[in-house]
């Protein structure tokens, strides 16, 4: 079993043998006063125990039936994170089962990896909180390495921040994919250094552009602009890394018009793309399951300075044996 | 006018070419369906003349590279540089490269990927190519990475050449080589990024990645 509790959502998931028996969550509305740690944790705290059940209910097991739990230890926010290490440390003391301490980030990139059954692949990871690119490489351990990343927000959060500007309603990037249907393109500014890039010259010009534009072209242009700059990021890493598969995975994974950006330069190199299902991109227990699952089977010993909680776990130190 | 393929990388193709019976090549750059195409252009487009712009700048203050012949749309024309990659660099053409760098440095270009792959030589003379990743900077960072660049991918002795050539002439030696040191110091990645004498060229841009990452 694997609790999720690093944002907004608070996920529970279920996992046996790599294959997903269970996959529930419970998430925060967000208004558009955004995420206050305090409140989500209390949410989080407050649904704990119905979203367990439901879990339980859907894989048809009994909590007995659990024989190791994990749960994300960063990066995220302190108070929620605490939530999901307080209740999982709580089964791990009540049925002595193995406890695991998961990265998030990780935990995106396995799910999807484990779902597309690709063994070594190169991951854009773009979330709101996060937009890296990472491989896995080994020097003394195995370890997934970041090629390239965003020298300052998140894709997610540029995209959110712009449709607040806007005065949009959330759930935001889907709310921005659509308003964009259609839209012309303007110029906007496209910062790509190597394989890292930097959103927030594009957030503040594209803000400003809406007092004298159409919001269906800026819209429009923020999301041609931000991803294409993804997409080149990545087009490089991957001739640079030479590896055969690129997987996409994240809570901006869902877009569409990123999907099939993706596709078509993954395409012109002979290269295979993967991405989940959209319950998978979004943060849910699932993907912290299959992670316990893979440190319990590689029998990964953790001990009690890897629990608690770290708001900026690195993913370049997590030790991946199975890989 | 029969083009033939010289190179091809991700970004742009480079082919034989002539421009009024002068032997050239030409970078054409490759389109990208996946862009929007305005988008597409408008990069094309303003990478295509800031390389010439810097090729130009370079050029006419006595640097070694190939002379901006043409752009047309977004194909960029120079004179062909008849010379062949220099492998393993001698300890004169190690401090002549450094000699290179400090007179680019001096100009305020940082090149962004100045390897011995990038460097041509022809009739006795030691020319730099490929200012794809250039820029004008004032950034002491930049141009340490490119002192970086180019140390991780020689031996020692080299390297030691090519800074003593580098020292002669730069202005901003100083700041220069003591960001280098810093860059050089910085944290966990250090061991990685010490790539064996010889490795790709790709290990080499790929440890210089790390330590860039290692800016935040």
């Amino acid at each position: 079993m694997g609790i999720e509790s690093s944002a907004h959502t608070l996920g529970v998931g279920i996992v046996h043998s790599g294959k997903v028996l269970a996959n529930e969550k419970a998430m925060f509305r967000i208004t558009d006063k955004g995420l206050i740690p305090s409140r989500v944790a209390d949410f989080h705290s407050k649904n704990v125990g119905k979203v367990i059940r439901s879990a339980l209910k859907s894989a048809g097991l009994k909590m007995s039936d659990i024989d190791a739990i994990g749960y994300t230890r960063g990066p995220g926010l302190g108070p929620c994170l605490r939530v999901g290490e307080l209740v999982a440390r709580s089964i791990h003391e009540l049925l002595g089962i193995p406890l695991f301490a998961v990265n998030h980030a990780v935990a995106h990139i396995e799910i999807t990896r484990t779902l597309s059954k690709v063994r070594d692949p190169l991951a854009l990871y773009v979330s709101g909180g996060n937009s890296q690119i990472i491989g896995a490489i080994e020097d003394g351990f195995r370890h997934y390495h970041v090629y390239g990343e965003t020298f300052d927000i998140g894709a997610g959060n540029m995209i959110d921040n712009f449709a607040r500007a806007a005065k949009m309603k959330p759930a935001w990037g889907s709310t921005v994919a659509k308003v964009a249907e259609g839209g012309k393109y303007i110029q906007l500014p496209y910062t790509v250094k190597g394989m890292d890039f930097t959103f927030t010259g594009l957030l503040t010009h594209a803000t400003k552009l809406l007092a004298t534009n159409d919001l269906k072209d800026v819209a429009y242009s923020l999301q041609e602009t931000a991803f294409a700059m993804l997409c080149e990021a990545t087009e490089r890493a991957l001739l640079l890394t030479k590896k055969k598969d690129l997987l996409l995975c994240g809570g901006v994974a869902q877009s569409r018009r990123l999907q099939a950006m993706l596709k078509s330069m993954t395409r012109a190199h002979g290269i295979g793309f993967h991405v989940a299902p959209d319950q998978y991109n979004a943060d849910n227990g699932a993907m912290i399951a299959i992670v316990a699952e893979e440190m319990l089977n590689s029998d990964v010993k953790q001990s009690s300075s890897d629990f608690g909680i770290d708001q900026r776990y690195r993913i370049d130190s997590v030790r991946l044996p199975w890989l | 006018m029969a083009m033939r393929l010289i190179s091809e990388g991700a970004e742009a193709q480079i082919l034989s070419a002539e421009v009024l019976g002068i032997s050239a090549v030409v970078k054409r750059r490759i389109r990208k369906e996946y862009r929007a195409r305005q988008l597409d252009e408008a990069i094309m487009s303003s990478r295509a003349k800031t390389e010439a712009r810097i090729l130009a700048l370079a050029t006419t203050n006595g640097i070694n590279a190939p002379v901006v012949l043409l752009i047309d749309g977004f194909d960029l024309y120079m004179s062909r540089i008849d010379g062949v990659r220099p492998g393993r660099l001698s300890k004169t053409q190690a401090r002549e490269a450094g000699i290179i760098l400090s007179k680019l440095h001096n100009l305020g270009i940082a090149h962004g990927d100045f390897t011995p792959a990038n460097l041509l030589v022809s009739g006795g003379k030691l020319y730099v190519i490929d200012f794809g990743l250039a820029e004008i900077t004032r950034s002491i960072e930049e141009k340490a990475l490119d002192l970086l660049l180019m140390n991780r991918s020689v031996g020692m002795a080299a390297a030691k050449s090519f800074l003593s050539g580098y020292s002669t002439s730069s202005a901003e030696h100083t700041k220069v080589v003591r960001k280098l040191k810093e860059i050089e110091m910085r944290g966990r990645y250090q061991s990685r990024t010490l790539a064996p004498q010889g490795t790709l060229l790709q290990n080499q841009q790929d440890s210089l990645r790390c330590l860039r990452g290692r800016k935040r």
